[in-house]
């Protein structure tokens, strides 16, 4: 039972090397098909609602299906897919079908916080996942219903 | 009884080989967890990649037996002994059958009423694989680490239980069928024998008991879905 302990070392190290390799590989793997970071897109506060724009880089030609949250809860979903040519005019896309626009009423008068998601299909539609589009946007619900931007700092 | 004794002696006991046995359990053990959570969860049920760490376990199984110098008769891999370890493990796996029936009448009030799965025709080269890893390889290994005796035993059962989480049953089951299987083990060396008890042990588990208690014997990422 004499052995050459050093070679089983090795293909110990080895393995483990393997291993950690294929850990990361799907791990990457897995959150590119389920998060893919092919999103762009920016959302802002108007008078009346929220609008904005969003291009799936991968698919660049496709309407991105956009839902939109207000204070954590869902408001409402649309494809943006209306024309923003300051868009495609910037290089952020190739055609200037991409923007969305939420109308808003019925809000409580003070402060509120949108977040616009670019909704992912992956598996064959088995999940759906949502990426938060540009930055959280804040706004006023001003006394006479209108949405006011925050003071910029 | 002496004749199979003298493969189950340990080489010197250094410490070198302590610490190589037990990384190899260890390094074993990941792969089987990699194959069971990580693999089945990123990837999903039915790739090909699932397969890579159980490769890589089997890989570094062989080399080790090569490298230690160990045969397939000295793994358990033999016919010799086969009716003796039969014997061995006669009572405790009637005895593992008739508490599960039992069980199974309790709760729903039928004996293997389940029903009959293709795969399970497969069951018995499923259980001769889970049987040379635990037995062949891993308590072999446990040996090297801690003798031949009760720690060694129960570090091969804790292990099977740890490999069949988060199934609550399947844990217990398998603890206990650990200490059986590895303390048969380590009296007569035959996987042939240990698979057949295991085979026995989780039909009558899969057509007794009702799926929902047992999940369809499912273990790690799968058990969820």
């Amino acid at each position: 039972m004499q052995m050459q302990s050093t070679k089983l070392v090795h293909v110990l190290i080895g393995k483990s090397i393997l291993e950690t390799v294929l850990v990361g590989a799907l791990a990457v793997f897995a959150f590119i098909t389920i998060l893919p970071p092919y999103f762009h897109g920016w959302g802002e506060v108007t008078d009346t609602g929220i609008s904005g724009w969003v291009v799936n880089n991968a698919t660049p030609w496709d309407r991105v299906e956009v839902q939109l949250f207000i204070d954590g809860r869902f408001q409402a979903t649309a494809l943006a897919g209306e024309p923003r040519p300051d868009v495609s005019m910037a290089g952020w896309a190739k055609d200037q079908w991409h923007g969305y626009t939420f109308p808003l009423a019925s809000l409580a008068v003070g402060y509120h916080e949108a977040r616009v998601y670019a909704l992912h299909d992956s598996g064959g539609g088995a999940r759906k996942s949502l990426q938060l589009v540009g930055d959280p946007v804040p706004f006023f619900v001003a006394e006479d219903g209108k949405l006011v931007k925050p003071a910029s700092r | 009884m002496s004749s199979e004794a003298e493969n189950l002696e340990a080489p010197p006991n250094t410490e070198q080989t302590h610490w190589l046995a037990l990384w190899e359990i260890v390094s074993v053990v990941t792969s089987c967890l990699i194959a069971e959570w990580v693999v089945l969860s990123f990837a999903g049920a039915g790739k090909l990649i699932t397969t890579v760490p159980i490769l890589l376990a089997l890989g570094l199984m062989a080399f080790s037996h090569r490298e230690r110098g160990e045969t397939l008769r000295e793994i358990g891999f033999r016919t010799d002994n086969f009716l003796a370890s039969c014997r061995l493990l006669l009572l405790p796996t009637a005895a593992a059958i008739l508490v599960i029936v039992a069980i199974g009448w309790f709760m729903s009030h039928a004996i293997f009423a389940g029903h009959f799965r293709a795969r399970y025709i497969s069951l018995p080269l499923w259980a001769l694989f889970q049987q040379y890893a635990l037995n062949g390889f891993i308590n072999r290994r446990a040996q090297l680490v801690l003798g031949k005796g009760p720690k060694s035993i129960a570090l091969v059962a804790v292990i099977f239980a740890l490999l069949h989480l988060p199934n609550p049953l399947l844990v217990t089951l398998t603890f206990i069928g650990g200490l059986i299987w590895a303390a048969a083990y380590q009296r007569r060396p035959n996987l042939f024998a240990l698979a057949l008890s295991h085979t026995v042990v989780s039909m009558t588990l899969a057509l007794t008991i009702s799926p929902n208690l047992i999940n369809s014997l499912r273990v790690g990422f799968k058990y969820f879905g």
